[in-house]
Order: C-alpha cells, then structure tokens, then sequence
C-alpha cells in the first residue's frame, strides 16, 4: 500500500466527494428545513408529507418510464452488439453517430419525428386524429423512446467492447464441442456479457430516472416526473416550494441507490465479475 | 444451406432495421433545417432555404456555440488528467481502500445531475462563486467517471515491458514519458477528452440550474425555441450546429485510435 | 471414435494475401492413429486444424471423414473436437459443467450431462475436482480439463493444437502418459500439431512436416529421422549433419570419400547432400582406411555430448554417450553405418523423394 499512490488519485477524488457530498448534503438539509432561506433552520419532514401524494405518482412515472426505456434499450442494444460479432458492423456504426447527440437535440427531433404534424404521421398520410399521441400523450411513448434511442446506443457499445475482446475465443471452443449458434448464445455469450448488460442497463437507468429535459419536451404536463417536479417547485415564485423541490431531487437519489444495490445483488451472483 | 442463407438474410434484415431505428431520428433535423415553409400534411419542404438558419443565427447562435466549446473544452482540460491520474493510482493496484475509492469516483455515473445542481446552487449563491466556473466544476465532476473508465482500461492493457525496455536503453524518466508512455496512451487519452468534451456539450439541467440564464449554451438556447410553437427549423438549424462539431471530433478521434 | 481423416487438395489464402497459408495439402490418417503434424511457426500447421476443424473455410479443397465429404459443414455439425494451446475453460462454468458442455448443448439436462461426464473427468485423473471453480485450478490441470472435454463430446477426430507448449517439461511428460492412457481407452484418431520434433516422437506413429503451407514429408516416426525428404525436414528433425557433394551409380562422393548408399535408397545421379544422424556417427581409432578429422569443439547435450569433428572443410557432428570422453584437438576416425545413410538431391530440376 502506497500512499503516494493516494496522492495521484486525489486531483479526481477531491472535487468528486466535494461536488457530491455538497450537493446532495444541501439538498437533504433543505428538504428537511435545516438550511432555509429565510428563518431559522427547523427540523421537519413537512417537505415530504406534503407533497407525499404527488411525489409518490411521480415517482412511479419516473420508475416507469426508466423500466420501459431500459428494457428496450438492452434488448436492442444486446441485438446491435450480436450483429456487429460477424464482421458486418452497419448496426453498430449508425449506434455510434447518435452518441454525440445531446438529449435535448434527442428530445427535439423525435418531437419533430413523431408529434401529430412529425415526419412519421406525414408519412403514413395520417391527419389528425389518426395519428397517435405519442407525444404529450397518455403513455409517455416519445418520452420512453427516446430514451430507449440513446440508451441502446450505449448499451450497444459497451456489450460490442466485451464481445470483441473476451467472448470471441470461446465461441470457437463452444463451437467444436458441437454447440450450434442458438446454443452458443444461450450456453457461452449471453452468460458471459450478462456483468456488462447488467452495468450499463443500470448506469442509463439512473441516467433515466433523473433526467429532465426529454420529459420536459415531449411530456405532459401532469402528471410529472420526478425531475421535471422538482425542477418546476424550485424555479416557481413562492420561495416555501424549495424545500419541496429539494425533497423531490433527495427521492430520485435514494431510487437510483436502491436501483445501484439491486444490481449489484444481480453481479454478485454472477461468477465472472470481476 | 437453406438455414445459412435464411440466416444471411434475417441478419442483413435486422441490420436494416437497426440502421433504421438509430437513423431516423436524425432525419427531421436535416431537413427542417433547410425548410423555410413546411406546412402539414406534406411530405417534403414546399420552399427550401436559409431562414430557420438565420433566425438561428440572429438569436445568438454563434455566441452559444462559443460557450459550448468553452465548456467542452473546460469539461476536457479538467476531467482528462484528473481520470487519467486516478486510473493509474488504481492500476498500480498500491491505493488504500480501492473499492471505496472507486464507488466514489463512479458514484456521478448513477447519482441525479439535477439534485446535485439543485442542492448545490444554494451554495453557489451564498460563498459567491461565479456561475460558469460552478457549472464547470459540476460537469467536470460527471465526466471524471468516463475518463477514469477509459484510462484504467487502457492501463490494464498497458505493459510496463515497454517502458522498461526504453529504461534499459538508457532513456531518462522524462524520456520515457515523453516518447513511451504518452504515445502508447495517446488512443485511449483522445477517447477520453473527447467524452469529457461530449459531457460540457451536450449538457442542459446543470447549466440551467447553476448557470442562471447567464449561461447560454446551444442546448439552452434550442431550449428556448423548442417550447415554443413554429419554431421548427430554427430548432432543426441549431439542433445541426449542436450534433455536427462533436460528430468532427468523433472521427478525428476514432482516426487517432485507428492509427496505432 | 476412430474414424479415418483424408484431405484432399486443402488450399487456403488468407485475406488479400497472394501467397496460399496452406498450399494443396493431400493426407491420409488412418483411423486409431496419431499423427503429429510438425512444422516451424508460420507453416500453416494451425491453419490445417482450423480447416480440418470448420472453423475457418478452405480456398479450397476437401475434408472427409470416413470418405464422407464435410467441407461444406459448419464446426458445430461436424463432430471433430479440437483442444487449443490456451485450456479456455469456460469461466461461468464448474470443472464439470465444463466437461459436461457439449452433453448440455445437445439437449441432455444438468443433472444427466454431469453423470455422463464424470468418467471423462476420470480419465484424467481429475475426478475429484468435479464442483472446483476453473479459476481454482493450475495451469496443467486447465489443460487436463480441456482434454476431457473435448473427449467429453465424442469427437470422429480429436485435433490437437500444440496442447503441451505451455506446459513445463515434467509437466510434459505426465501429459504424453495421459494421452497414451487415453488412445488406449478410447482409440481416437489424433492430429496434434507440435514444433517440437522429441514431443512428436513420443506421441505419435506419424510424422507430417509442413514448411511454408507445403507437404514436404510424410512418414512413419523412424523414416522421418533417418531418411528425411528434404535438407528442411532434416533440420526440423533436428538433423545436423549434411555434406555436400555428388551421387554416381548409388555412391555418393564427398569430403569424406565415397560413401557407398543403402540400396533402398535409389538416389538419381547428381549433386547431392549426405546426411546421417549424429546419434548413430561413431568415433574410430584414427586408421588409413577410415575418414579422419580433428575434435573442433565439444558440447553438452544434456548428459551426453555432442563432437565437431572437422574433416578438411566438412563438419560432421557426433553425439558421444556418456561414458568416453575426449580432448579437443584429438585426431579420430569416423564410422558412418552405411544402413544411416540417406542422400537427399541437391539437383533443382529433381523431383523431391517421398517416402509413404
């Protein structure tokens, strides 16, 4: 053990705890009246009990639409990955431009692509009323796509990575020991890529989870998300709404820690994570 | 036979359909953003043109691109050394606690950006602290988890062999920091910056929340427009200047890794 | 088990490059034999196994098993298993659930495919390590594992791909008893690839040289180190001596004389090489009826030693057992059995001996 060795870790180390342990300490605080703006600080939980209904509803949006994006986006993103194996990587390539899109621009196209006046309903001859609300409508679906559209992305990326590098020597190993190509799937590659899906649906889960500005485009106005709730009480004109607003951002943490322990359980089980 | 040939073409399908889903949703931007009347429910602009790229332009385009830049560079300067140090302090396999330290440095991959910035710019306010540096201070913190990422891989596939070889040809540390270590690392250093600089970019609640409108950046600025209704090729033309610069980079980048 | 191998015209071009990696390879293996294919890094040996295996297409040319064309058939279909220098014992998987693979890609369920594999595991004198973690296990029990597994499937041939390179010698040595114990048992065709010519000999009846993606010998293990086809099998055998000169009516005149040939041999008329084991060159009193030279220099090979003997402007080596010693600088005589002698032609325009 070295302590020179902590001394080069410090540069990343110090203003990640700082930024971390500041930011999510003050919002607690201010949830729970310990650092208000005006008066003097008092312990009380009135931000939460207040608003429990709301931010209940909008927690399970927010957990909603984060499943469904998630499970779209390992699902197509696994299915890219697998078709980039054999050499022809199109799928793959056309995964990598959409990375350096910002979610926001994300948000906006598929606006411009699937609203009632979007690319799609122009295409299929649909006027209004045939085309679906996808947009602003009741199943959140230009919302829960859009994720899934950036999410698949990444999670294509990190999958074709492990793909490339430590499952390729088994296929052939699998492949003399007369496994055909549905086996070998099911026996070698999907055990062995399940660490890295498991990651990555995770990391784009709590990405989901608190994200603001896709719903905040292509959503509704009620109910809300998580963020877009606590984004709306804490930029309103009543200054007794702050601490509500930091209740609702200290919610959308603890839901991605517990998301974070419930996938770590996952990987424990699993023998090859190391 | 007949099974591989179906396999052929269920894969070539499925391809198709993958290039598709992650294509199309790029389409509306490009041509929106040359579409100066585009009423419903046509299937192509009726009048092609520059307006929606003027508007752009005259709304402050180009000073939001200025800002964007600065911030992905800032975003880059700061998060590239800070992860590549780290990742070698991990490497090396000589830290104290390591797997306390690495949940806290990849703890802003799964922690909310928003409740950060929100519980943060209180604190903003009171200690006085000017909004940009703030700004970049948080999305610095967001990038270090991609950048550690990137470099403790290509640690790990780093081999000491090399530079102990020079070391034995007589080559000074400096040396070997200069002509070995920094080439052999070169790759995985540009992928790294280059995600940290995706990470300023692209970014919008951060600079909404701690930049307190002083920030402008292009996702804020398409923000604004993107509210509002009839805006559709000012968004589109600004949605191109936001996608186009990191698409440049990315090749440049991907150039660089290829090359070694 | 035991099937016969044949490959007939087996071409392969590796992406864009013009020379072939293999280059019409014609072989038979019989089934129950061993066959050691050998050759220097970059002949193509691997290339063959990858072909013979399915794992990568021919240019072509064809594979067949017991006169069965499988050239067309993917790896998975055609029942030859293959164990490669790496054991790539599947990490998510026990020592068992390892041995136990190709049962359960058939279909067989856990509990079956892992009492259906237990033998195999025993074979190898592994069977208690059945619930180990692979990554519990040293570097020659991984290969062991390896082995069982691939027998594990029942293969029609069992490729080998330099299995032992990584392994220790005495470690080595355990490991040709095995396969020994093994080839009793099962009686499977084998095809293992070495560059090493003692590990060759130990395992196999067989000898295949490729050099460059070509044939260049094929025989039985004997005929293989005394009658090489060419000077590159020679030294792959690890054959030191060769003396140039010529061939007239089954003499061949050199250096050291005229060397009278073993009638077997029918080497044409020409320029010719001289070549004799040094383990069979025996050092004479010096005498006016033998060749004479002087002890340049001794080596030791292992416990015996081995003599360059320099004759006039010819080298001859010598490998002298254990019991005489000599100085350097000491004048001997050499006796070249005449049954050791082989000549291979020097000539271009000769066709290259074969001997099946």
């Amino acid at each position: 053990m070295s302590w020179r060795a902590a001394l080069w870790v410090l540069p990343a180390l110090l203003p990640v705890a700082t930024i971390l342990l500041a930011g999510l300490g003050s919002a607690l605080l201010q949830s729970l009246g310990l650092m208000p703006l005006v008066g003097a600080p008092e312990l009380t939980i009135e931000a939460y009990r207040m608003n429990t209904g709301d931010l209940a509803t909008s927690a399970a949006l927010s957990l909603a639409i984060a499943t469904a994006a998630t499970l779209i986006g390992v699902v197509v993103g696994v299915t890219t990955a697998l078709t980039a194996v054999t050499g022809r990587r199109f799928a793959l390539w056309a995964g990598t431009l959409t990375v350096p899109v910002p979610h926001l621009i994300g948000a906006a196209t598929m606006g411009l692509l699937l609203a009632d006046s979007g690319l799609l309903a122009r295409l299929f001859g649909l006027s209004e009323g045939g085309w679906p609300a996808l947009v602003g409508g009741r199943w959140w679906i230009a919302v829960v796509l859009e994720y899934a559209w950036k999410e698949s992305a990444f999670i294509a990326l990190v999958v074709a990575a492990v793909l490339a590098t430590r499952v390729a020597a088994y296929d052939d190993t699998a492949a003399v020991l007369g496994a055909s190509r549905r086996a070998r799937l099911r026996l070698v590659t999907f055990p062995l890529i399940r660490p890295a899906v498991v990651a990555a649906a995770t990391i784009s889960f709590t990405y989901t989870l608190g994200s603001y500005e896709v719903a905040l485009l292509l959503g509704r106005v009620y109910p809300e998300p998580l963020p877009v709730l606590a984004i709306r009480l804490f930029t309103s004109v009543e200054l007794a709404t702050r601490p509500q607003a930091a209740a609702a951002a200290v919610v959308t943490a603890v839901l991605a820690l517990l998301a974070v322990a419930g996938a770590l359980m996952m990987l424990r089980r699993s023998a090859v994570w190391r | 036979m007949i099974a591989a040939l179906a396999r052929t073409t269920i894969g070539r399908a499925v391809r198709a359909v993958l290039v598709l889903w992650f294509l199309l949703p790029l389409v509306p931007i490009l041509l929106w953003a040359f579409a100066n009347r585009w009423p419903f429910p046509d299937l192509l602009p009726q009048q092609w043109g520059l307006d929606g790229v003027r508007s752009g332009l005259d709304a402050g385009a180009p000073n939001a691109f200025v800002v964007s830049a600065a911030l992905g560079l800032a975003v880059a300067a700061i998060a590239t050394p800070a992860g590549a140090l780290a990742a070698r302090a991990l490497a090396s396999g000589r830290l104290p606690l390591p797997r306390v330290i690495e949940a806290v440095l990849f703890a802003p991959l799964i922690l909310p950006a928003f409740a950060v910035a929100l519980g943060l710019d209180v604190l903003v306010l009171r200690t006085g602290v000017p909004s940009p540096l703030a700004v970049v201070a948080v999305l610095s913190v967001a990038a270090i988890p991609y950048t550690t990422y990137l470099m403790r891989v290509a640690f790990g596939a780093y081999d000491k062999g090399f530079e102990e070889e020079a070391r034995t040809l007589g080559a000074s540390r400096a040396t070997v920091l200069v002509r070995v270590h920094i080439p052999l690392l070169a790759p995985a250093l540009s992928g790294a910056a280059f995600l940290a600089f995706l990470v300023g970019w692209t970014d919008y609640v951060v600079t909404l929340l701690i930049g307190g409108g002083r920030v402008v950046s292009v996702p804020i600025l398409v923000a604004s427009f993107a509210a509002g209704t009839g805006n559709s090729s000012v968004v589109a033309a600004l949605s191109m200047a936001a996608v186009i610069p990191p698409l440049i980079l990315l090749t440049v980048v991907a150039r660089t890794g290829r090359s070694t | 088990m035991s099937t016969r191998l044949e490959l007939r015209g087996l071409t392969r071009h590796h992406r864009d490059q013009h020379v072939p990696a293999l280059n019409r390879l014609d072989l038979d293996v019989n089934a129950g034999r061993c066959l050691a294919l050998l050759g220097p890094s970059g002949s193509g040996k691997s290339t063959a196994l990858r072909l013979i295996a399915g794992l990568d297409a021919p240019t072509r040319g064809t594979v067949l098993l017991d006169g069965d064309d499988v050239t067309g058939a993917p790896a998975e279909q055609r029942g030859i298993g293959m164990v490669f220098q790496r054991p790539l014992l599947f990490p998510h998987l026990s020592v068992i659930d390892n041995v136990a693979f190709a049962a359960r890609a058939a279909g067989m369920s856990r509990r079956d495919s892992r009492a259906a594999s237990q033998r195999y595991l025993e074979l190898v004198q592994l069977g208690d390590y059945a619930d180990r973690s692979v990554a519990d296990i040293s570097g020659g029990q991984a290969q062991r594992v390896a082995l069982a597994r691939s027998l594990a499937a029942e293969p029609k041939v069992l490729l080998l791909d330099e299995p032992f390179s990584a392994l220790d010698s005495a470690l080595r040595a355990d490991m040709y008893a095995l396969l020994r114990a093994i080839r009793d048992a099962l009686n499977p065709t084998i095809v293992l690839v070495t560059h090493d010519q003692s590990e060759a000999a130990a395992v196999a009846e067989e000898i295949a040289v490729l050099i460059d993606g070509v044939l260049e010998h094929h025989s039985d293990v004997r005929t293989a180190y005394v009658r090489p086809s060419t000077l590159a099998v020679h030294r792959l055998m690890g054959g030191l001596n060769e003396i140039p000169g010529r061939v007239a009516a089954g003499v061949h005149h050199s250096e050291l004389g005229a060397q009278v040939l073993p009638v077997d041999i029918s080497a044409p008329d020409g320029p010719a090489t001289l070549v004799i084991r040094q383990e069979v060159v025996r050092l004479v009193e010096p005498s006016a009826s033998s060749i004479t030279g002087t002890i340049e220099s001794l080596q030791s090979a292992g416990i015996r030693q081995r003599a360059h003997i320099q004759v006039g402007s010819s080298s001859v080596f010598a490998e002298l057992p254990p019991q005489i010693s000599f100085a350097v600088g000491t004048r001997v005589g050499l006796d070249l059995p005449t049954g050791a002698l082989h000549a291979i032609s020097t000539d271009s325009n000769a066709s290259r001996v074969f001997q099946e």
